[in-house]
């Protein structure tokens, strides 16, 4: 959905204040064009896809309830990413939630998430190999900040702009980029320690 | 070639922000090379985990509408009803205090009432005659005027009286 039209959607909805069914089925083409997107961004960054699919209605629900609070001036894709990346900031400070992470997603999720890999056909040593190095990324990417993870997610899983990140993180360019080359760094850190063969 | 790229200049590459300088030995040292294509795929297989784990099927993402619209719903409702036990709350403080009003006044009147009673006793434990006796020494102490007055100045009776004995 293109910027314009995103408005377009919202700002009707924002014009019905009450809590009408048809101010919520207005909001469900913005759900439905952004739902996988902000979904892939909150598993890449709470690491479990459970807590991806909570987080995710959470993030289209709070959208919905704040939506007088859209301006407009960025997307609503943007403001969208925005709270879905608070909202996984939020879930893992909580430090029990961590707990609770640890122990289930370390297990079967994270397992789950590891085996996934694009090419089913290729060789089985290739497809070790690349297990192997995505679980060392992953590794990793758990050891960064929360904001480190979300500017990571954001430029090689969703393949952002350093603007766009820069607009969703609310940081300067700079400032992202030095976080980008930190993350890079302590990953390939990670993959070199790690001993993922070549 | 003698000089391979640094760590951070194939992490600048990696980002899309290297110069001219970085590309042109990419394209001449296999082992820089390598490295460099060896890091992009490693991201390039951790982005696919992410995308194939979140590729699910229509009936997830209709699922989630679904649930998202219920909790919508259920959010308005929710609220509601703590806006009711809110009014409620309100409503049962306001009437405690309208009745609990007219009590201060009274306990007013009542702890007055005690601190005269007080006096009062304290006045009379202070008193060198009991009250009721009051009254009989009154008539003692005019009685004792009396005489005192007889004594000092005698009436023309008795002056008539001594005259004549004389």
């Amino acid at each position: 959905m293109a910027q314009n039209e995103e408005a377009a959607v919202l700002i009707p909805i924002q014009e019905k204040a009450g809590l009408g069914t048809s101010a919520l089925d207005d909001f469900t083409p913005l759900v439905q064009s952004h739902q996988q997107r902000i979904y892939r961004v909150l598993l890449g960054m709470v690491r479990d896809p459970d807590a991806a699919e909570t987080l995710t209605q959470e993030c289209f629900l709070k959208a919905y309830q704040k939506r007088a609070s859209f301006r407009g001036a960025a997307s609503a894709g943007v403001w969208l990413l925005k709270i879905a990346v608070n909202l996984a900031r939020d879930h893992r400070r909580s430090r029990l939630r961590e707990f609770w992470h640890r122990l289930s997603s370390s297990f079967e999720h994270v397992a789950e998430l590891e085996q996934r890999l694009p090419d089913p056909h290729a060789s089985q040593e290739r497809v070790l190999l690349g297990r192997e190095a995505v679980a060392t990324v992953w590794s990793a990417v758990e050891k960064l900040s929360p904001q480190q993870r979300a500017i990571f997610i954001l430029r090689f899983v969703e393949e952002m702009s350093l603007e766009e990140i820069a607009e969703v993180t609310s940081l300067k360019v700079g400032t992202v980029k030095t976080h980008l080359f930190r993350a890079v760094r302590a990953i390939r850190q990670r993959l070199k320690g790690g001993g993922v063969r070549e | 070639m003698s000089k391979h790229l640094s760590e951070d200049q194939i992490t600048e590459w990696l980002l899309g922000a290297s110069d001219d300088f970085v590309s042109r030995h990419l394209e001449m040292c296999d082992a820089c090379s390598a490295e460099a294509e060896r890091l992009r795929n490693t991201i390039s297989c951790f982005r696919d985990s992410i995308h194939a784990t979140a590729q699910r099927d229509h009936i997830f993402w209709t699922n989630q509408q679904l649930a998202m619209g219920q909790r919508a719903s259920a959010r308005g409702w929710y609220s509601l009803r703590w806006a009711w036990v809110a009014a409620m709350a309100m409503v049962l403080i306001a009437a405690l205090f309208l009745t609990r009003a007219p009590n201060p006044p009274q306990n007013t009147a009542t702890e007055d009432a005690d601190n005269a009673l007080l006096q009062e006793v304290q006045g009379d434990l202070a008193r060198e005659v009991p009250k009721a006796l009051a009254p009989a020494v009154l008539i003692a102490e005019e009685r004792n005027e009396i005489l005192m007055n007889q004594v000092a100045r005698p009436n023309e009776a008795t002056l008539k009286k001594r005259r004549q004995m004389k």
